[in-house]
């Protein structure tokens, strides 16, 4: 052989004969030429395509996100460098999104269950047959039993277009939204009650002196930006406050820790309320000038001694007081956060309205480092589906409760009214992007529901539990392969230069397989069912074109821009507008029969032998939708309870145990999973991630990995005002397997 | 220059997004890491209760037990530094010290994959992907490079792109005026014991006292022994396994030269 042997004369002498010659000599000859597997990652900052307008959604902050492209595949996200908002960061998800993108388990095609619901056969179908089927099986129930016999549970930007679509234009006000009564909506409608304006996460972190937080866990909870403005506030200098029952990753930061007895937070803000105004060490100017029925809360709260909430709370009288002095001595520069998940005990409402007058009595509207409202940009056309012929009552309506609901009907009231038949038979089920199995309370309701339906149809990206019960399953686009969201906002800290942004979310990766985006599978099944001349846009495209007209924007326009338009902010972020309220009594609540001041409202202790079951968040993971995720999975694969150390010694059991977790009405966890002992949570209440446990075989990676909190909350509690879910009013022991 | 890392633990939430970007980066295996987040606590320590986090990677210490283990055949190796151009020619086996950044590298094609740098180094910065075993090789060491490639191009290193709270502070140790410089003045310091003082350039602050102590107790307490037989015997039997190799693998090993070439041919159209 030729010293010098190039690969291609080496083919040709291979492929004529040379059948005798030892390979390891020849490949050590030829040595210069041999191309060997790449044993090094090249990095993808050089020779990759950068694709702009990636918009995040392993969660619902929507980071801002630019893809690095090689050989066509998407092989990192990273930050958008033009982003004032998360800036060049994401988190540990939004960097693992590459894997969420090419999951092997992802829907792909659409497909028929030819088994039954819970334990599907998947035949594979066309689109064709797919929406006929959708559109035919919705027609027959709307037609027999109109159209409050759909009900609707939509989540995450994809839902957006559909759910209008259905509560608008075919008119079922059925619908019901995890993020609103599983989670945050609880919080929205106590503040719009106290002080008429949404509160979002609003608060001046960065330039407060003092932040408080009750149940708020920031590092387990990434929010990207809220939590820059928490580091930041740290960093300047702020005090923390940090009420939990456990010892959570913002406790581990903050100056005082209050380990309050869970479900009596009400109590200790009325506490600290009284304590304020007995002492006068409140905002009296503030109160005079934005304040409305003042003087009736502040009698209705005078039996709240500090003595009496320590008694309730389990927690010292002198710290309630220090917690008070601290926030008088620096307010209104004081930002209380209004909390995000917010569904906890049923008395959520009045904890939300608690935390809202807390906010007014210190002046903490409006005044820098306090609660800011956001001065978006403005200007996005609301495209909408236009409203239909015939509008149906609400539950709530037609039943008088819950007069103060979020957007879309309670939860609880549409399983009642599915499973009884009354006040009207629901017998068709849309679900989209919600896993109903993990974010609803009592799974075995929720499977009755479904179990009496004549159509369940889910659109998902996931084989996630719930796509188990559907009769129709259809593959969506995920946030990185389409355009369905567009996000506004300012830069993230308050004391920089003030800016706006407006930004759309662009595909960085086609749709694989026969996936299919939410304005098409929408319109489709529209046209069906009769709604085609009803159809505000006929591409996402286009109806992200329209809302952005009324910005003067385009996509193309944003694309050129680098996937985020900046522009001027507001010359000053702060003040109040003249006819800001704090309705620390409300007229409103009062007529309806609810308590019009914030009242606090005991729920049920622990039963001797069981503690309450507490669920939070893994900071790798968005609750179950990124548990089949194979680097989440491989950081973050269970969820181990935690076990107060002096609890764990009565009972017996050591770290690392393996057990099983079984709730109040006798129900078990179907999995196990291991105890960690630690000093940082109370005695009386045990803590674990929530959002494992998978049931659906189809996920490979995150089928029966750890505990399914949600699986052990079957008693039911659901907030008067609100009827937003109570997800914390469950009790567990825990039975040791090894 | 000597490059170094601190990790404020005061700032950093635990988020873990180090850990991930650098797999992207990377192309880790899912089941192997760069550098890791290890949540710790919350516990009692002897100044208050402690939940902290130890983000930890290739510590690219002053005097690596790593390198002198290394078996591979030494070759003579030019070195250039980026910013003089001064060059230094030094005989090193697979895995050496960067005489001009004083960071730890790999030379993934000679590496024999026989474990011994990753045993020798007691932070478990480095593992072995045997998925990349070749005629050479029973697999390939990897770990941290401090991102060297991204450094050379003017860019952070992957962990500190991603970091939200700016916790991860990269730069040169060796520059008093370096913000990792000022750190060190603060107090930062290196997961040392006694037995394991080997010069660590990732150096940890925290102004908590309970923090500290909690990380502190991840500190490796001893040196690994790692017996240099085991690179030999790596040697030899990969000699071996070649040597039967000969015998007949043609058609196979043809058949992957063949693929090479038309990849090769893809390229250059």
């Amino acid at each position: 052989m030729a010293r010098h042997l190039t690969r291609r004369s080496f083919l040709k002498a291979a492929s004529i004969a040379a059948a005798s010659v030892p390979l390891s000599k020849i490949a050590a000859q030829a040595q210069p030429g041999v191309v060997r597997a790449p044993l090094a990652a090249p990095g993808t900052f050089k020779n990759t395509q950068t694709v702009v307008g990636g918009l995040c959604e392993m969660c619902f902050w929507r980071c801002q996100m630019v893809g690095k492209i090689r050989d066509g595949r998407l092989i990192k996200l990273e930050g958008n460098p033009k982003s004032i908002d998360n800036e060049s960061a994401l988190c540990a998800r939004g960097n693992a999104g590459v894997k969420m993108l090419y999951d092997p388990d992802r829907l792909k095609y659409p497909m028929r269950n030819v088994g039954s619901r819970g334990a599907p056969k998947w035949q594979r179908i066309s689109w064709e047959e797919a929406l006929d089927t959708c559109a035919e099986k919705l027609k027959a129930v709307i037609d027999r039993d109109g159209v409050q016999s759909v009900c609707m549970f939509p989540h995450g930007s994809s839902s957006r277009y559909p759910n209008q679509f259905f509560q608008r234009t075919v008119g079922t006000p059925n619908i019901s939204e995890s993020s609103f009564y599983q989670c945050r909506g609880v919080r929205d409608l106590a503040y719009m009650v106290t002080t008429e304006i949404p509160p979002n996460e609003d608060v001046d972190m960065a330039n407060a002196k003092v932040i408080f937080l009750l149940g708020c866990h920031f590092g387990e909870n990434i929010h990207l930006s809220h939590v820059k403005q928490y580091v930041r506030g740290l960093e300047n200098g702020a005090k923390l406050v940090v009420v939990d029952p456990r010892y959570s990753a913002s406790a581990a930061k903050s100056h005082i820790w209050v380990p309050i007895r869970p479900g009596t937070d009400t109590a200790l803000l009325l506490a600290i309320m009284n304590y304020l105004i007995q002492n006068d060490k409140y905002d009296i100017d503030f109160v005079e000038r934005y304040g409305e029925g003042f003087e009736d809360m502040a009698e209705g709260i005078k039996e709240w001694t500090l003595e009496k909430a320590a008694e309730e709370c389990d927690i010292p009288a002198a710290q309630i007081k220090e917690v008070a002095d601290l926030l008088a001595a620096h307010m209104p520069h004081v930002a209380i956060h209004p909390g995000r998940f917010s569904t906890w005990y049923g008395n959520d409402f009045q904890r939300g309205r608690a935390l809202a007058c807390l906010t007014g009595i210190l002046g903490a509207f409006g005044a820098k480092g306090s609660f800011v409202s956001a001065q978006n940009p403005r200007g996005i056309t609301n495209i909408r589906w236009p409203m239909g012929d015939e509008q149906v009552d609400s539950l709530q309506r037609i039943l008088d409760v819950h007069h103060f609901t979020p957007p879309g009907t309670p939860t609880e009231l549409i399983r009642d009214a599915a499973l009884t038949g009354d006040p009207f038979p629901i017998k068709a089920c849309v679900i989209w992007g919600q896993n109903l199995i993990q974010t609803l309370p009592n799974q075995a309701r929720t499977i009755k529901m479904l179990e009496q339906m004549d159509f369940v149809m889910c659109v998902d990206i996931m084989p996630t539990d719930i796509t188990m019960f559907a009769d129709i399953l259809l593959p969506d686009c995920s946030y990185l392969e389409c355009y369905n969201q567009i996000k506004t906002g300012t830069q993230w800290d308050l004391a920089e230069k003030h800016q706006q942004f407006i930004t759309a979310r662009m595909p960085v990766a086609p749709p694989g397989f026969e996936r299919r985006d939410n304005v098409w599978i929408t319109n489709e099944i529209a046209k069906r069912l009769g709604y085609g001349d009803k159809i505000p846009a006929q591409t996402q495209e286009e109806l992200n074109d329209k809302m952005l007209a009324g910005a003067g924007l385009s996509l193309a326009q944003l694309r050129a821009e680098g996937g985020i338009h900046i522009q001027p902010g507001v010359d000053d972020p702060y003040g109040l507008d003249d006819d800001f309220i704090v309705h620390f009594f409300s007229d409103d609540l009062d007529w309806d029969g609810y308590p019009p001041i914030p009242t606090y409202i005991p729920v049920p202790r622990a039963p001797e032998g069981y503690y309450r079951l507490l669920a939070g968040r893994s900071p790798l993971h968005t609750f179950n939708r990124t548990q089949n995720n194979s680097w989440l999975m491989a950081e973050n694969d269970t969820n181990p309870v935690w076990v107060n150390d002096k609890l764990a010694a009565r009972l017996g059991l050591k770290d690392g145990d393996e057990v099983s977790l079984v709730n109040q009405d006798g129900i078990e966890s179907r999995t196990t999973t291991t105890v960690k002992v630690t000093p940082g949570i109370r005695e009386d209440a045990v803590y674990m991630y929530h959002g494992f446990g998978s049931m659906s075989p189809d996920l490979s990676i995150g089928y029966n990995k750890g505990v399914d909190s949600q699986s052990l909350i079957t008693k039911l509690a659901v907030d008067p005002e609100t009827g937003t879910h109570a997800l914390r009013n469950n009790f567990v022991k825990l039975v040791k397997i090894s | 220059m000597q490059f170094g890392m601190i990790i404020d633990i005061n700032r950093c939430v635990g988020c873990h997004a180090c850990v991930i970007a650098c797999k992207a980066e990377w192309e880790v295996p899912a089941q192997f890491n760069r550098n890791w987040v290890h949540r710790l606590g919350p516990s009692m320590t002897s100044a208050g209760m402690a939940y902290t986090y130890y983000p930890g990677l290739c510590n690219h210490c002053a005097d690596p037990p790593c390198v002198p283990v290394c078996p591979a055949d030494p070759v003579r190796m030019t070195m250039r530094d980026a910013r003089s151009g001064k060059t230094v020619t030094m005989e090193v086996s697979a895995t050496w010290r960067d005489p001009f950044n004083g960071t730890v590298q790999i030379d993934t094609a000679r590496c024999i994959g026989c474990g011994a740098c990753r045993d020798a180094c007691p932070y478990d910065a480095r593992y072995i992907n045997e998925a990349l075993a070749d005629e050479t090789s029973l697999g390939k060491a990897d770990k941290c490079t401090y991102c060297m490639p991204r450094v050379a191009e003017g860019l952070e290193p992957s962990c500190v792109q991603t970091c939200l709270a700016r916790a991860r502070i990269f730069g040169d140790l060796d520059d008093p005026d370096s913000e990792p410089s000022q750190y060190v003045k603060k107090g930062a310091v290196g997961l040392t014991s006694d037995a394991v003082q080997i010069g660590p350039h990732g150096l940890y602050f925290g102004s908590k006292k309970a923090d500290m102590e909690l990380l502190m107790q991840s500190a490796p307490q001893e040196m690994p022994v790692v017996s240099l037989r085991r690179g030999l015997m790596t040697k030899m039997s990969l000699t071996a396994k070649n040597q039967v190799k000969e015998l007949g693998l043609l058609g196979l090993a043809g058949g992957l030269l063949i693929k090479s070439l038309q990849d090769d041919k893809k390229d250059k159209e």
